[in-house]
């Protein structure tokens, strides 16, 4: 069921080329440090500044709706964030130079091997995404402050550790990439047991080491490889595949660790925040999530990290316990990890869902801020008077009510495989599963 | 198969509509930075609705998804939008003049009628869960891929 | 180096530099001889900036966007009609002065409480007379009424004074009344205390005479004015004295919070049948003394005060077109 898109000479020469990805880079530099400037010196109302609304809405609904369903990693194959620091440290832009620079290098501490702290970042993120939003100097602020983080990481430690450690985005990204239909891993692993010198991970003249800090030959999954293609230049025995498969193959080797089991419940609670803090006919709340600062915020922000690290966990270990009590099985922390995994797909169409309804309401503002990026009264592309008008809004809720039930299915179809592996049952799950739906279901429709 | 037919009856089968004569509804509706009041409405299908906005604070506008109609008020000027709510479901209204920073999320709710469409997603909501649980389990060893 | 790796660097570098100073010098450029003003609702600061100097006779370019919620944009006394300044939009116009002076520019779409502060000023300068102009003193002060005083009606009648009914006696009425003059510097209750000791009138009832008074008002306006007073008071009024008259406009309950004192019941006939139209021309152009009332002296001209109080007054009578 898989097949190799570089069996296609083509592909693999397109794939391989570096200055077609510095063409791809440098289009995505160049509309980063755009956004940046206007979220800087634009106007300061949110739906006319091409920073917010190229950030927010054109780009959130690309990652969300495109990028991460289909291409898994493929937003961090092409992100600009990390690339001047990644030149930096490289010392180059294209191949690797005669005489690589010596930064600190320094190795990321083990304790911080894991994605606790992108589960960090995307919370903070998400505490403060009502201004973050709304707000263009926010934005650039945010952004300019992921530019220096990384920049900054990248002369410190080795290889991309913001991009694997820090990154707000990255952390759910990595999570939901398991879904993708698209995957880079090794063709034949008794031919990595044999290569001594592993340029995958250690570079070579041709190529640098793999930036993510994964061995190519042990991918077993999607979740932390960025697609940047390096190890397909590197590899001497052209050992490297870029296959596409079946949706949600990584799912079937269910993940044991406990910081991706709460990226996911992250998710999973703000969505459903998202969902009735911003498209909810409550005023108070919106007003409480913006007003950072006052005691309503602080309760605000009680409540969503209750919901997200206390309810949602503490439910689910409900539902884990119970399937425990009928089964013949290994350690709960496990279970709970493995489960956890269900919460893979569910998650991922919560956020479609909402994202749906989100961007469709404001996309002819992607329209207005095309030809007058800063609100100073340009018109470069003859579209800065389109009025605003939802899209498709006929269409919208069905559409979201076949994401959530798909997404239902589709996540109890992961537990009843999660479920066979494990010997419990996942009833529990299911009904878990099936309660988020409905209550995702009543705040979005 | 059953369960195909199952839900293509739960999401197209008509459903009873109560059927209330159709009646003229007026609602005052303030406006503030960034919320209304009332916030949800809700009339019967076929009603004549008519909106009247009082914005309290800056230029507020009211915006009905599904119906395109629209309105704008300022302060000190109650204007007025009237429609008949001839299609039933659930409709969000939203402000379509910038208000301020929350502008995009500032909405309210027209129910017209019973939310067939958040009914029929739950019916199928819990026959997938059903579905998923008696008629189509895993075997307890079986191999997964 | 390679030469491919230069070639890159330069790409991105000369790319970065320009993705970056490209639209800042065009809007540098742009801006020449052209002032932007942003409009801010007044606890942001109001018109920024809030004062301009300009030539007689050389037209001042304008770029105006709103930097939160709907404006407007209006000139002071002069019959310019507004224009509006939306957020996140520029809209640009061309002013040109026949004569010296301070302009004021100010919002007419009401944005806050403090709406009616958001008021800037344009200086020009230029040959045209610069001497100053003589000014007169308005009325209120000519007939040294205290305009801060409390103006109760000595008496109020029992039901609404109607000028169509007024208008049935209006033969009987001696020139004297119906002068401008007149109607300026009475109140009504004061007129209806005239009509009443006046032996002319004393086969009248005391509401025909009301009716009288009502006709008497109404003769110092008419019907164009009224609708034009009516849409000035939906514009710049309403918001804090109501659709109504009553004082209970949208900002009433803040007014009555910040200054302990509720905007003005026009609806009221034991206050309003109290004050002259010169006493009311006082308050519109003087404004507050910390009743929260604006001061509307550099926005409209007496013409148009006077055709607002006149529909200020329709609170009080029915007119039966109201």
């Amino acid at each position: 069921m898989r097949s190799d898109l570089t069996r296609f000479p083509f592909v693999k020469s397109l794939l391989k080329n570096r200055w077609l990805q510095l063409l791809v880079f440098f289009v995505m530099l160049a509309g980063f440090f755009f956004a940046i400037l206007s979220g800087f010196a634009g106007t300061p109302v949110g739906n006319n500044n091409f920073g917010i609304v190229f950030v927010w809405i054109a780009w959130w609904a690309i990652l969300i709706l495109i990028a991460v369903p289909f291409f898994g990693r493929g937003w961090c194959a092409v992100c600009p964030i990390p690339l001047p620091g990644e030149w930096l440290q490289r010392g180059a832009i294209l191949e690797p130079p005669a005489r690589k620079p010596h930064w600190l290098d320094l190795r990321w501490p083990n304790k911080m091997r894991n994605i606790w702290l992108q589960n960090l970042t995307f919370t903070l993120v998400a505490l403060f995404s009502s201004v973050i939003l709304t707000t263009p100097k926010v934005t650039a602020l945010v952004l300019a402050a992921m530019f220096f983080m990384a920049v900054g990481m990248s002369i410190v430690f080795e290889r991309r550790t913001f991009c694997r450690y820090l990154c707000p985005v990255g952390g759910f990204i990595g999570l939901y990439a398991q879904v993708a239909p698209l995957e880079l891993r090794v063709k034949d692993k008794r031919v990595c047991a044999a290569c001594k010198d592993k340029p995958c991970y250690n570079g070579s003249q041709v190529g640098y080491g793999c930036p993510w800090d994964a061995f190519p030959g042990g991918l077993t999954r999607n979740t932390y490889c960025g697609l940047c293609m390096e190890c397909l230049r590197t590899c001497p025995y052209d050992n490297i595949a870029i296959n596409t498969r079946p949706f949600a193959a990584d799912l079937a080797k269910p993940s044991t660790r406990m910081d991706e089991a709460f990226k996911a419940f992250i998710m999973l609670g703000a969505a459903m925040i998202y969902a009735g803090v911003l498209l909810g006919p409550w005023g108070a709340l919106k007003l409480a999530a913006y007003s950072v600062g006052t005691v309503a915020w602080l309760g605000y922000a009680a409540a969503f990290l209750a919901l997200i690290f206390g309810i949602l966990p503490a439910c689910f270990t409900l539902a884990v316990k119970i399937a425990q009590r009928f089964s013949r099985s290994s350690a709960p922390q496990h279970l709970f990890a493995k489960f956890a995994t269900a919460l893979v797909p569910l998650g991922l169409m919560f956020w479609i869902a909402f994202s749906l309804s989100f961007v469709l309401t404001n996309a002819t503002y992607i329209l207005t801020a095309l030809s007058d990026p800063f609100g100073w009264g340009w018109n470069l592309f003859g579209t800065a008077g389109v009025a605003w008008q939802p899209y498709f809004t006929t269409l919208l809720v069905p559409v979201q009510a076949l994401a959530l039930v798909g997404g239902l299915l589709w996540s109890a179809r992961t537990a009843q495989k999660v479920g066979a592996e494990v010997k419990a049952s996942p009833i529990p799950v299911i009904v878990f599963c099936t309660l988020t739906t409905l209550v995702m279901l009543g705040l979005l429709l | 198969m059953l369960v195909g037919l199952a839900g293509a009856v739960i999401a197209f089968a008509p459903l009873p509509v109560r059927v209330a004569s159709p009646t003229q509804r007026t609602f005052r509706v303030e406006a503030s930075q960034f919320a209304y009041n009332p916030a949800v409405l809700t009339v019967d299908p076929g009603d004549t609705v008519t909106i009247e906005l009082v914005s309290t604070d800056v230029v507020h506008g009211l915006y009905v998804d599904g119906y395109g109609v629209s309105v704008t008020a300022d302060p000190g000027q109650t204007a007025r939008l009237t429609f008949t709510a001839d299609i039933s479901g659930s409709f969000r209204f939203r402000c379509n003049v910038t208000c301020g920073a929350l502008h995009p999320f500032m909405i309210g709710k027209l129910q017209v009628g019973s939310n067939t469409m958040l009914w029929r997603a739950i019916g199928l909501t819990v026959l997938a869960a059903l579905a998923a649980i008696i008629l189509f389990p895993l075997p307890a060893n079986v191999k997964t891929a | 180096m390679k030469r491919s790796e230069i070639l890159g660097r330069l790409l991105v570098i000369i790319g970065v530099v320009l993705v970056l100073s490209v639209p800042l010098a065009v809007h540098f450029y742009n801006g020449q001889n052209i002032v932007e003003i942003h409009g801010r609702v007044a606890e942001s600061g109001g018109w920024s900036p809030s004062s301009i100097q300009a030539q007689v006779g050389v037209p001042l370019h304008l770029r105006l966007t709103s930097d939160d919620v709907m404006h407007s944009f209006a000139i002071g006394q002069s019959d310019m009609p507004p224009v509006d300044v939306a957020p996140g939009k520029m809209t640009e116009l061309t002013l040109t002065f026949d004569k010296p002076g301070t302009y004021t520019y100010y919002c007419t779409r009401w944005c806050g409480p403090n709406h009616w502060r958001m008021r800037g000023v344009i200086e020009v300068t230029g040959d045209g007379s610069d001497a100053p102009q003589p000014v007169t003193p308005p009325l209120y002060m000519t007939l040294h009424l205290d305009i801060d005083a409390a103006h109760p009606a000595a008496v109020t009648p029992a039901e609404k004074p109607s000028t169509l009914r007024g208008a049935a006696s209006a033969a009987l009425l001696s020139a004297g009344y119906l002068t401008p003059d007149y109607y300026l510097s009475h109140s009504p209750a004061q007129s209806y205390l005239d009509l009443r000791a006046d032996a002319a009138f004393s086969s009248l009832n005391d509401p025909e005479v009301w009716d009288l008074v009502a006709y008497i008002w109404q003769s110092n306006t008419t019907s164009e004015r009224l609708v034009e007073g009516q849409r000035l008071y939906a514009q710049n009024c309403a918001a804090c004295h109501g659709e109504s008259g009553e004082g209970n406009g949208v900002f009433a309950a803040g007014v009555k919070a910040q200054t302990g004192k509720l905007p003005a019941n026009f609806a009221d006939p034991a206050s309003m049948l109290g004050a002259s139209p010169a006493l009311l021309q006082g308050k519109i152009l003087r404004g507050g003394m910390g009743t929260g009332m604006p001061y509307w002296g550099p926005i409209f001209n007496d013409e148009t005060i006077w055709g607002i109080i006149g529909y200020l007054y329709t609170f009080q009578f029915d007119e039966g077109q109201r």
